[in-house]
């Protein structure tokens, strides 16, 4: 199955394959491939230009360099990704990058990693106040900066 | 050079050349005091509500269309930098406030010792003017800017009472002050042009949300559109957005008439103005006047002492972080607004090097964020992953070094032979080795920051022994001097060899300190303008 972006086409089933061996299941969480963040990654990867030319490589590099991958076994997946992130770091960490992103944007995370999860804006966070007492020892300091 | 098929415009007595940090200053002193100042800006408004914090795709937004490195983000009033020749990227923004818009803000002082390291460490040059000069000029521009922070920093001159209180702490930032008071090192709370009550138009206090490098949606940091722009404005002042200047035109005598630009529109034209003010910032200032060419001028404007673009100097940045076992919700607070330490700031030849170093302290953001390695190397991927995240979410610190470069002429911006802008105009090529005195200073500091942040507790450490993506300290490649053939400028900041032509960026540094040089580089532009108002009426139509 693929995926339209505005110019490329991204093969769904072999980026889920990938997924699921970036990012591992965890407590009630399946491995990242089954939790249907592929179209979210094709989505935002085209909110750019350059980081979506990267992306499109990436996938075509990775799809000539390794054309079975979906019918591997789990180890030998592994060994063909570490195998195109140490020829191809810079393609690998486009992926990396955009993986990380989409999986901890996701609700289902968040709960799982006790995250708020909502934008740094417009709610920001608390801070509290803090006693200048903390400064004594500095403060008693003799100035040693350099007259000129 | 004049303009033949260009549009012309009326004639202003004074053209400044970037709305950035000194931009802005400088055009809101000259207005204020009668001047008919018009400014030239390639890029843009912004409106703060509509800033990518608030935006779900944040984390996305940041590495692209919000990045801090232009050849990354790649909007049309952006222009490229080919810097394949250095081990450090420039980052800026070109728009209504300049590279102040994703400034972290942090506002240190030089030291009086930094203006005079030929005479102290036999090293580069004096700058010829002292820290006492420039005293009230840095009074001023914290007024403007608004300052949070706490007198009394024994490791720098007593300064005017500050705006506002410091900002908070926070749990993080006292667990890595633990480390520094075990060791009875230096540290005290940062200055920082950031509101941590309400100050200044319309600007509320900061709410901690921690993602200041992507512009500040509540306007409690300090960007010139928020601070001097306003104010320039009710004076009369013209600011023309999506205007690119191509070159600054002169006479047949070699003096100043003004600029070519294209407009928003893609219009060539022609501003003509009896003085023109750089403010495009320490790459996009060198990289107008070497574009800049003429029959007075065939080494490229104000290029006589075959001095513009050489000297480039950063601030060598390497970043050492730790993980802590607390949790400390790192995320909480101003990415890099916490403390700083200058225990090794001023010269201990003992040490093997010339000069010294600030330490930032950083905090750590979200799990996207850490995931993607923050400071470090990314989370490993596959196996491991989830319980790696975990360790790191809300416990990683760091200390970011400020080392002080020296200038040194191979270091340099010149034009590049093919890249150009989108308008076609030749862009700017970095040429930059990192010298061993700088190497050195970082090393050193490297080894104390491992040692401070295991004196807090911190373990795992991590060295980034020097980031790429740290060129936010654009300096020296029009450097100030009183004599001609080794400086572009003088002492106030105008031409040796035109005189209605003043540059005000960080581009006539003639050292770098070990700071970050924004409050500098605004308190010169006012200076400057003090110098204008007194000494130029001359330029007033
Ligand atoms: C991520 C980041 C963090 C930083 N943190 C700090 C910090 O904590 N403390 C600190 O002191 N400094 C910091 N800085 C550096 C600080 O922002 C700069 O020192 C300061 O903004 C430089 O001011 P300037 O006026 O020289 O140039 P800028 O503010 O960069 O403004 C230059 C302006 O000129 C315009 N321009 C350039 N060429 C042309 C042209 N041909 N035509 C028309 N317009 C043009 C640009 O579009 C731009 O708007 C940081 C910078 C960045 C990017």
């Amino acid at each position: 199955m693929t995926l339209n972006t505005s110019d490329t086409e991204v093969n769904e089933d072999l980026l889920a394959a990938l997924l699921d061996r970036l990012i591992p299941a965890v407590g009630e969480l399946p491995p990242a491939g089954q939790m249907g963040l592929v179209p979210e990654i094709v989505r935002l990867s085209g909110r750019h230009d350059l980081f979506h030319s990267e992306f499109a490589n990436f996938m075509i590099s990775f799809s000539a360099s390794c054309p079975e991958f979906e019918s591997l076994s789990g180890n030998a997946q592994d060994e063909a990704i570490r195998a195109f992130e140490s020829g191809s770091p810079e393609l690998f960490s486009t992926l990396l990058t955009i993986s990380y992103i989409v999986y901890y944007k996701d609700e289902r995370v968040h709960r799982r990693i006790g995250w708020s999860g909502r934008p740094p804006q417009p709610d920001g966070n608390e801070m509290e106040l803090w006693d200048e007492s903390i400064l004594e020892n500095v403060r008693n300091r003799e100035p040693f900066w350099r007259q000129v | 050079m004049t303009s033949t098929n260009a549009t012309a415009e009326e004639t202003v007595d004074i053209l400044v050349i970037g709305a950035g940090a000194s931009g802005g200053a400088i055009t809101a002193w000259l207005a204020e005091a009668g001047f008919n100042v018009k400014c030239l800006e390639q890029g843009y408004w912004q409106n703060p509500s509509k800033y990518a914090t608030a935006s779900p795709d944040y984390e996305f937004e940041m590495l692209t269309n919000w990045a801090i490195d232009p050849n990354r983000r790649r909007r049309n009033e952006d222009y490229p930098v080919n810097d394949s020749n250095s081990p450090v990227t420039p980052v800026m923004f070109n728009g209504v406030g300049g590279s102040t818009i994703l400034w972290s803000a942090h506002t240190p002082r030089f030291h009086p010792s930094d203006f005079r390291v030929k005479s102290l460490d036999g090293v580069a040059d004096d700058w010829p003017i002292s820290y006492e000069e420039l005293e009230e000029f840095y009074d001023l521009n914290d007024e403007v800017m608004g300052c949070s922070g706490i007198n009394g920093d024994p490791a720098n001159p007593p300064r005017s009472p500050r705006q506002m209180p410091p900002l908070p702490l926070g749990k993080d930032g006292e667990k890595l002050i633990s480390g520094f008071e075990k060791l009875g090192w230096h540290w005290w709370p940062s200055d920082s042009y950031i509101n941590s009550v309400r100050y200044g138009e319309g600007r509320d206090a900061c709410n901690f949300c921690g993602h200041n490098h992507m512009g500040c949606y509540q306007r409690a940091k300090s960007s010139t559109d928020l601070t001097y722009w306003p104010r320039a404005l009710r004076c009369g002042a013209k600011l023309e957005t999506g205007a690119r200047v191509r070159q600054i035109t002169v006479d047949g005598s070699g003096r100043v008439t003004g600029a070519d630009y294209i407009d928003s529109k893609g219009t060539e034209k022609h501003q003509n103005a009896r003085a023109v003010i750089m403010a495009a910032n320490g790459i996009g200032t060198p990289r107008l006047l070497l574009n800049s060419v003429s029959e007075m001028h065939p080494e490229g404007l104000a290029n006589s002492s075959r001095l513009v673009g050489k000297n480039l100097m950063f601030h060598p940045f390497a970043m050492i972080s730790g993980t802590f076992p607390e949790k400390m919700d790192t995320w909480q607070g101003p990415l890099s607004n916490i403390a700083m330490s200058q225990e090794f700031y001023e010269t201990d030849k003992s040490r093997g090097f010339v000069r010294g170093y600030t330490y930032q302290f950083q905090r750590s953001l979200g799990p996207a964020w850490i995931a993607k390695g923050g400071f470090r190397d990314p989370v490993p991927w596959g196996e491991g992953h989830h319980e790696e995240l975990e360790k790191r979410l809300g416990s990683v610190m760091a200390l970011a070094v400020i080392g002080e470069d020296l200038p040194e002429e191979h270091n340099s911006v010149d034009l590049d032979p093919e890249l150009t802008d989108s308008d076609g105009i030749p862009a700017p090529r970095l040429n930059y080795t990192l010298s061993k005195n700088s190497r050195d200073q970082l090393d050193h500091a490297i080894e104390n920051a491992r040692t401070v942040l295991e004196a807090a507790g911190a373990s795992d450490i991590y060295v980034d022994p020097m980031m790429r993506q740290s060129g936010w300290h654009l300096m020296g490649t029009a450097r100030m001097g009183n004599d001609s053939t080794n400086s572009v400028v003088d002492r106030w900041c105008q031409s040796h060899d035109v005189d209605n032509l003043f540059i005000v960026d960080g581009s006539v540094f003639v050292t770098g300190a070990a700071v970050n040089p924004t409050p500098t580089i605004q308190a010169l532009a006012l200076r400057t303008a003090d110098y204008i108002v007194t000494n130029r009426q001359d330029l007033k139509g």
